[in-house]
């Protein structure tokens, strides 16, 4: 026989109660954490103003571009890609090299480029079972070297200008951010009411009865990451023209950055759980605190610190959760 | 009785929600002395182990280790009075030494491993149950199975069982490793120690035990020696009354072929299957565990990459190798481990309902809200899914709601044509069971061909219209109409897998 247990006669079921007690816990902490956040809000001058909001938007767009397109692969069970920031700079570095062709040319190269590297990603880990953490890890070095030899280890420069429509500010708010607003719904629409949304759930939450129902997982994985690699690559062309540039060295923190987002939004780091809404609250979340942090004149270390406090107390509240659930 | 007995339940009971698992169950045992405990799945047996091993506490009823009455709060609590259960799947790690199994989980260990006292300590254990040939810094993994069931009955020794109980020890393995357990466990009883045996298998129960108890439907059946007893009167004793069968007998001449197996082979747990299944019939393949009849229908249902064989499906060759491609041929398989490989738990039953149709209550791959309501409410109805809890959990549903949901996804699903369900109503209450049973008797009378397997003599007798007994990899008998129940418990315990037989009444 196989090694899995069998379920023995007169095993007591699940039952609600213990679910509504975890979902209290969480609830509870959740609203502890938001009036914490709303009392250093007010208490913190200049905070309620539209200067300081704006800024907490631009702050958040780029990162959380990035964390939308990570959502799916936390979703559909690949846990996290650690290749985000990599796929990032080198659809960046596609796109500044495009750019003599036209912004919208460019700009779908930098998507197509970011849904490929990213698919084929997802299709190692859909249809040979590849562990999601080692193999993009493994494809985050492949995808830095290659984007090292190909352009000599130099920055990839703009090759025509027009990219500043990216850096531009229509009613004093960055594209970024109206980006980030839309393709936040436009992906949530593809989670809640597609097949694929829900196809990229269920294979999230439970694999092996996916498997057992027939639903085509190595189809859906791929897909699922093809869809992150797309705003792998919007996130990709923002950045390139943030920078005016694009190498190996403007990767930064971007990866952790987007896992964070992810996880504060409460998406379930085991999968089958989660949205794109959520990751942009998270995000969000995140340039509040950083921002209050700011103004309150903290430096970056406790600024750092108190970022991995939030992400390790979100984490616990919903593996609690769902935990409950199973 | 000179000495206290070692065991003694009195009026035991334990209910789960409206199910008495264990109703007046009392049972007493000596020192010394190897007790059969047999019955069916869902008889009562694992609950009275689990309320003797201080799993479960029961609802009522006393229970007393050596004229001593106790509570037990914990398994750690049962454990430290004596109680040692050797469970069906070992929990042993392979990848330590013998010495180290041995000593994992002991209670009485200071900070640091002492190895010189292990190993002496190891080699007494080892000589205890016959493995004195093995040094114990070898590392378990080495071991074959049956040895590593020996090693388990040492660890349990080494804890200081009073009382030991084998949960199903023998069912994987060979006939050769089945004796030494036995005389590990012979050797062990006459040292003092009071065994509870746990067996499908009736032939080795009496073999082995002393003394024989029955349970059927949470009640002790029957108590006697096993001197003089015989397979067939404990089966009588398992099955009480006849069971009354849901499935209409089967019209005199078959429908056109609907599933042909020829040689379906899957390593070395399933050795050869060849068979032809027809349309509109309810076939089930009855086994013990580790027969293969299960791995059988996880075979065809394209879950086991290693099966080999010829398959072919109204016609056209099957490929058994993607279950996508079985889907689309026609075939649903619902497995006997809902947790693991059925339900989507943390998703709602609806979503679990429509999960496999997804194609139907869409349009540009846009999925209508109400498109997908009506269908799950629809598919809720026929498979007698509460329709008011569709919006909820499904991990929250009973087992026998959780299992219809399972079943509902292909029930009303035209294109599906032969159902392969793996144990229909494992952890599912009686009630459920015959809901259940008829929901595929319905399938079978639309049409569609459904194929079970099953390691519950019962429910064989009550679903199959043609019974196929399975042994040891392969195929022992096939049976239709009136099934005889006396020869397929005959073919499920006594004969070892010989020749293939085909019996057709």
């Amino acid at each position: 026989m196989t090694g899995r247990t069998v379920a023995k006669e007169g095993a007591a079921p699940l039952r609600a109660p213990r679910l509504n007690g975890r979902l209290t816990i969480a609830g509870a902490a959740a609203c502890a954490f938001a009036a914490l956040v709303l009392v250093l809000a007010l208490t913190t001058h200049r905070f309620l103003t539209w200067q300081n909001i704006k800024a907490i938007l631009s702050s958040a767009s780029l990162v959380g571009i990035e964390a939308l397109g990570l959502t799916f692969v936390t979703m559909v069970g690949g846990v996290v890609s650690l290749a985000v920031a990599e796929v990032a700079v080198v659809t960046a570095m596609a796109f500044l090299a495009m750019l003599g062709a036209g912004l919208v040319p460019a700009l779908a190269i930098a998507m197509a480029l970011g849904a490929a590297v990213s698919g084929i990603q997802g299709f190692a880990i859909g249809a040979w079972n590849a562990n999601p953490v080692m193999f993009t890890i493994s494809a985050a070095f492949l995808i830095d070297g290659v984007g090292q030899g190909l352009n000599n280890g130099q920055i990839v420069q703009p090759a025509a200008g027009g990219y500043g429509t990216l850096n531009a500010t229509p009613l004093g708010v960055p594209v970024a951010v109206y980006v980030l607003v839309g393709l936040a719904l436009a992906l949530q629409f593809v989670t809640r009411r597609t097949v694929l949304g829900r196809q990229i759930m269920l294979v999230g939450e439970n694999r092996p009865a996916a498997r057992a129902a027939g639903l085509p997982i190595t189809r859906v994985v791929t897909l699922a990451f093809a869809i992150a690699g797309i705003a792998f690559g919007i996130g990709g062309a923002f950045l390139g023209s943030f920078n005016a540039g694009a190498s190996v060295l403007s990767e930064g923190t971007i990866t952790f950055d987007a896992i964070a987002a992810v996880l504060v939004g409460g998406t379930s780091i085991t999968g089958g759980h989660g949205s794109p809404l959520r990751t942009l609250a998270g995000s969000l979340a995140i340039a509040a605190i950083t921002d209050v942090l700011l103004l309150r004149g903290f430096s970056t270390g406790p600024q750092v610190l108190l970022k991995g406090m939030l992400v390790v107390v979100v984490v616990v509240v919903t593996q609690a959760r769902s935990r409950g659930r199973r | 009785m000179s000495s206290p007995a070692r065991l003694e339940l009195r009026s035991v009971s334990k209910s789960f929600g409206a199910v008495r698992a264990l109703s007046d169950a009392s049972l007493t045992l000596a020192p010394k002395e190897i007790r059969g405990l047999c019955g069916h799945n869902g008889a009562g047996k694992s609950t009275l182990i689990n309320v003797v091993t201080g799993l479960l506490s029961p609802d009522g009823g006393t229970i007393r280790i050596d004229g001593e009455q106790v509570h037990f709060g914990s398994p750690r609590e049962a454990q430290s009075a004596g109680i040692v259960c050797v469970d069906q799947e070992l929990s042993m790690v392979s990848s330590l030494t013998i010495a180290e199994n041995l000593s994992l989980g002991s209670v009485d260990r200071g900070l640091f491993v002492r190895r010189a006292t292990d190993r002496a300590r190891s080699r007494a254990l080892l000589e205890r149950v016959g493995l004195g040939h093995h040094a114990p810094e070898e590392l378990l993994g080495a071991l074959s199975l049956g040895e590593r069931q020996l090693v388990e009955i040492a660890r349990a020794l080494g804890r200081g069982a009073r009382l030991l109980i084998l949960d199903e020890p023998t069912a994987t393995l060979t006939d050769f490793e089945i004796e030494r357990v036995f005389d590990a466990v012979r050797r062990v009883a006459q040292e003092g120690c009071s065994v509870l045996f746990v067996s499908h298998r009736l032939g080795e129960v009496l073999r082995l035990c002393h003394t024989v108890t029955v349970m059927r439907d949470g009640r002790i059946a029957k108590e006697s020696p096993a001197t003089g007893l015989s397979a067939d009167q404990l089966v009588e004793a398992m099955l009480g009354e006849q069971p009354e069968r849901v499935a209409a007998r089967a019209a005199g001449d078959h429908a056109d072929v609907r599933l042909r197996v020829d040689r379906l082979r899957v390593g070395t747990r399933v050795r050869e299957f060849s068979y032809d299944f027809h349309a509109g019939h309810i076939y089930g393949i009855a086994g013990q565990v580790g027969a293969g009849a299960s791995e059988v229908l996880r075979a065809l249902g394209g879950l086991v990459p290693e099966a080999a064989g010829r398959v072919e499906h109204d016609g056209r060759a099957l490929s058994i190798h993607s279950p996508g491609r079985v889907k689309r041929a026609g075939l649903g398989f619902v497995t006997n481990d809902r947790k693991f490989d059925g339900l989507f738990l943390g998703r709602s039953v609806q979503e679990n309902l429509t999960a496999t149709r997804l194609g139907e209550v869409s349009r540009l791959g846009v999925i209508s809200a109400t498109a997908e309501r009506d269908h799950a409410r629809r598919v809720a109805e026929h498979a007698g899914v509460p329709v008011d809890r569709l919006a909820g959990a499904v991990g929250v549903l009973s087992g026998g709601n959780q299992q219809r949901t399972l079943l509902g996804r292909y029930t009303l699903d035209p294109t599906i044509r032969t159902l392969l369900v793996d144990e229909p109503t494992r952890g599912v209450d009686v009630g459920g069971r015959i809901a259940i049973h008829r929901l595929l008797a319905q399938a079978a009378n639309d049409g569609m061909t459904v194929i079970f397997a099953t390691s519950d003599l019962q429910e064989l007798l009550e679903l199959a219209m043609t019974a196929i007994t399975m042994r040891a990899g392969r195929m022992v008998g096939a049976y239709s109409g009136e099934l005889p129940h006396q020869a397929l418990v005959a073919d499920l315990t006594h004969r070892s897998g010989g020749e293939p037989e085909q019996v057709v009444a």
